[in-house]
């Protein structure tokens, strides 16, 4: 009996199944034409399949820390904050500054003011307008000293933002107000009255003036620092608002649909986008950090893209799969052997010494032998670029003239012609390559070295630190290393981030190794202040060539951006800028096609 | 039970304030801090620098700023903010606007707590250790029971490799295994919200503690097995499916007990190379990132709830022994 009442149970459950999974019939009621009939019909309703978007799976490595325009300084960071904003100007295919937000851009005479009009009606994603005060928010909010952004000095040149920055906001004496009033950011109507709010369509003007000459801010303005992200949600989310995609609404080419921190993030394509095209696809980032598990993944078509090893590089290129798929193209950074000039050094017995690269016939003789076309094959396994010069390709101000070579024989003779005659003076120093300890950074100082023993026969011991020590250490001009392997990756694409920003003496960075060159240092100024595009250019050029032939480190190499990219994504339109991922810059050109 | 209990629990003040003190020390005497990172890209500025250290505290003197950690200080703006004993850990000093608490304990809106960060290390590590137990305890018996036979050596075959390969390695294998050759896992999870993600992880995770399980389990009971009660129970006329879990697991199981329960907090903390591996949103690689990126905060949190992640698992470990072995007594 209780079996019985099983089976009918079963029956009973399965019949209401079976009911809910019949095809809905509706009962019509259709008047014949002509006639007076009524006709009863059932009318199946067919279901229509929903279509779905492609979507694009990019494996970017590490989540971000912090997405937060203002704050934020990471490559996986800027990875996310570019898809959903857009500054004032953006950069194409050629890293050409051009309109983002703003249609166009005007300097005074002497480029000490620069003044933006924005496109007509541009709306953020969720269809709200975007003006000029939105831009001045976001200006504002980099520079304010409460924010403590890491790239807020970026916009120094700003009237007042230095000294704004510098301001205590805990002092008594503090008062915001009065430094908003005097900073040199300004939005308006076109005429110069004041701007009435966000929801202001007329607001269309953003003026910036600046304590000196800067005829290269408005492509300073294309960068993430500059993104609009609504004060009313950044008030509303808390200090944590970014984490959140409710509050991440933009002006940029996709809308962040789903955060699941250190999973996942999804976009969808922003209808409102005012930018040169609207992508097709959806796009998710995944956080896979395991390079040897992201190949695997790839190869299994769980990922659509995601950056190559140099591991994995061997049996990338005997697959010709895999090697069809495999994308490589310039970078953006240059690294070079860097020398420190200005701190004082220790020998074995404890006795200091100055930096024996003070003598520019050691320096020359360290650069000569440095061969640089070996290291990109035989340590990068050509996932890297020789270059013997400073601008790297595809970057405004890139020039091919050089005095630099790898020049072995030139090499031992500038060391023999140098105050230390060769080698063995040399070595009672006891010179140190420092690094931060890792296994890739142990194999290549390890092939440096035993190069410069090769060709100079100079000893040189490896002291590897720990990652964040090693930057710490070539932050402080007294712990700067006698000899380590550093670079610069652009922050914009113009010759005065390379040139000025890096090695002009009154920076850190120049500060820090302990270079000058009064030479070079004026050449700069006067290339930050020329409003001549072409004069600039060729003062910078100038000035390229000045610091080549000074040699203040060994040049060196250019990064390569290579990553694995499946057959169905097509339309990929590369930038150096691209580090993220290909064709990050102007995601529209991209299709992924059925697969 | 009870006051042996209370004891032991007031016994982790100390124990996790001289852990707090010995990790400020080695954290802040170790070079470098949160803004150096990247040397290839732009550092923060002087003036930035000097806010951000105001903001954290890192100008004011080493000993003011671990007992701000402990137990409160007044923040730049006058207002005291109470530290470690109200349940605050501090701010993080990369993800910024975020606390420590904040980062392991909150789950996204609308989830339940067991996905959060701790929540998702806690059920992996649980995971883990599940397997260990429910694999490793059976093979261990019958490798000791069918000692020196096929299944024996073909169990401490599959344990040494557990014991002595890597897991990241052991994980590559598994992965081209089941997710690349038998298609019977996704490699990348889709989400973690399905059973079928958290399989591999598992696995790879408590393989070695599943052969050290196996191996233990075995070991005790080949020496159970040669007691004399176990032989007088036999030559009593005791069935074997009576003597093996009534006399002779109860007994062998103390020594695997005693491994089980900090193998529970190193399965949670050990977690760091799987969740590199699978982008898991745990613990443990925000723990092993903290270090690099001189996170003090996070630092100092996490090294505190392993500390009594440890400290309970011995306890836990104590408290099982009473109820396995009638002769310990907790009290005394």
């Amino acid at each position: 009996m209780r079996k019985f009442f099983v089976i009918l149970g079963l029956l009973a459950v399965a019949s209401m199944v079976l009911a809910a999974c019949q095809p809905q019939t509706v009962v019509q009621t259709v008047v014949v034409a002509g006639t007076p009939q009524v006709v009863t019909v059932e009318v199946v309703a067919t279901p229509v399949p929903e279509v779905q978007a492609p979507t694009l799976r990019v494996n970017l490595g590490t989540y971000p820390d912090v997405i937060d325009p203002q704050k934020s300084s990471f490559v996986n960071e800027i990875a996310t904050l570019k898809q959903i904003y857009q500054g004032l100007t953006t950069f194409n295919e050629k890293l050409e500054t051009v309109p983002g937000s703003a249609a166009k851009w005007e300097y005074n005479a002497d480029a000490t003011q620069l003044t933006f009009t924005l496109k007509p009606d541009l709306k953020y994603s969720d269809g709200s307008p975007l003006n000029a005060a939105r831009f001045e928010y976001a200006l504002r909010r980099n520079i304010d000293p409460s924010t403590a952004g890491e790239y807020a000095s970026i916009t120094d040149e700003i009237m007042n933002a230095p000294e704004w920055r510098a301001a205590d906001p805990n002092a008594a004496d503090y008062n915001r107000d009065e430094w908003l009033a005097k900073l040199g950011v300004k939005a308006s109507h076109a005429d110069g009255t004041a701007c009435t709010g966000y929801d202001d369509a007329a607001c269309d003007t953003l003026t910036l003036n600046f304590s000196k000459p800067a005829p290269y801010f408005h492509t300073i303005m294309g960068i993430w620092v500059a993104y609009p992200a609504k004060q009313e949600n950044i008030e509303a989310g808390g200090p944590n608002w970014w984490n959140s995609s409710l509050y991440q609404v933009g002006n940029g080419p996709f809308i962040m649909d789903v955060v699941e921190p250190f999973v996942r993030q999804h976009f969808v394509p922003n209808p409102n986008f005012g930018g040169a095209g609207i992508p097709s696809y959806d796009l998710e980032y995944r956080y896979i950090v395991d390079t040897a598990v992201a190949f695997e993944a790839f190869k299994n078509g769980e990922l659509d893209m995601t950056p190559s090893a140099g591991e994995d590089f061997a049996t990338i290129q005997a697959d010709p799969t895999l090697s069809a798929e495999h994308m490589v193209y310039p970078g953006a950074c240059t690294i070079l052997i860097k020398f420190g000039l200005a701190a004082k050094y220790t020998d074995p017995s404890g006795k200091p010494y100055d930096s024996p690269f003070l003598d520019k016939k050691v320096r020359e003789a360290f650069a000569l032998a440095f061969d640089a076309e070996g290291w990109a094959h035989d340590v990068d396994s050509d996932l890297s670029v020789a270059t013997w010069t400073w601008i790297p390709p595809g970057y405004p101000g890139y020039d091919t003239a050089t005095p630099l070579k790898f020049d072995p024989e030139a090499a031992k003779a500038a060391l023999a012609a140098s105050s230390f005659g060769g080698p063995d003076k040399l070595n009672a120093l006891g010179l140190k390559l420092t690094y931060g300890d890792s296994p890739r950074n142990k194999q290549r100082s390890e092939w440096l070295v035993q190069k410069y023993k090769d060709y100079l026969g100079v000893d040189i011991a490896l002291d590897p630190v720990d990652a964040t020590t090693f930057t710490a250490l070539t932050k402080d001009p007294a712990t700067f290393p006698l000899l380590a392997r550093q670079g610069w990756c652009a922050d914009y694409p113009d010759p005065q981030n390379w040139l000025s920003v890096y090695w002009r003496s009154d920076t850190t960075f120049a500060q820090r190794e302990g270079y000058k060159n009064e030479q070079f240092d004026a050449l700069t100024k006067e290339a930050d202040t020329t409003t001549d595009s072409a004069k600039r250019l060729d003062l910078y050029k100038q000035a390229q060539q000045v610091l080549l032939a000074d040699i203040p480190s060994a040049f060196g190499y250019n990064t390569l951006n290579h990553f694995l990219v499946q057959p169905w994504v097509k339309g990929i339109s590369t930038t150096p800028q691209d580090s993220d991922w290909a064709g990050a810059m102007v995601p529209w050109t991209i299709t992924v096609e059925a697969h | 039970m009870t006051t042996y209990l209370i004891r032991r629990l007031l016994w982790l003040i100390p124990v996790l304030l001289t852990v707090s003190l010995v990790t400020f020390i080695i954290m802040r005497n170790a070079p470098g801090g949160p803004w150096d990172t990247d040397p290839d890209r732009r550092q923060v500025d002087a003036t930035t620098l000097k806010m951000l250290e105001t903001y954290y505290g890192l100008d004011k003197p080493m000993w003011r700023q671990f007992m701000a950690y402990v137990i409160g200080d007044v923040n730049p703006k006058g207002a005291f903010v109470c530290g470690l004993v109200c349940g605050n850990m501090g701010p993080s000093y990369r993800q910024r606007g975020r606390t420590v608490q904040d980062i392991l304990f909150s789950a996204p809106a609308d989830q339940p707590f067991w996905d959060s960060r701790f929540g998702y290390s806690m059920r992996l590590g649980l995971s883990a250790l599940i397997f260990a137990v429910v694999v490793g305890i059976p093979i261990g018996i019958l490798s000791a029971l069918k000692q020196n036979t096929f299944w024996d050596y073909a169990g401490m075959f599959v344990t040494t490799i557990g014991v002595s390969m890597p897991n990241f390695v052991m994980g590559i294998f598994l992965i081209i295994i089941f997710a690349v050759w038998l298609h019977w896992v996704n490699i990348i999870a889709s989400t973690w919200t399905t059973p079928n993600a958290w399989i591999l992880p598992a696995l790879i995770l408590g393989f070695g503690t599943t052969a050290t399980t196996a191996r233990q389990t075995r070991s005790a009971m080949l020496e159970v097995m040669r007691q004399d009660y176990i032989r007088t129970a036999r030559a009593k006329g005791l069935a074997e499916r009576v003597i093996i879990p009534r006399h002779m697991l109860k007994n062998a199981l103390i020594p695997v007990v005693t491994i089980l329960g900090p193998a529970l907090a190193i399965l949670v903390t050990g977690s760091f190379i799987i969740e590199t591996m699978f982008g898991f949103p745990g613990m443990g690689r925000a723990y092993v990132m903290s270090i690099s990126q001189r996170d003090y905060s996070m630092i100092m949190g996490t090294t505190l709830i392993y500390a009594l992640l440890v400290a309970l698992a011995n306890l836990s470990v104590d408290i099982i022994y009473s109820f396995i072995d009638p002769r310990i007594r907790l009290d005394k």
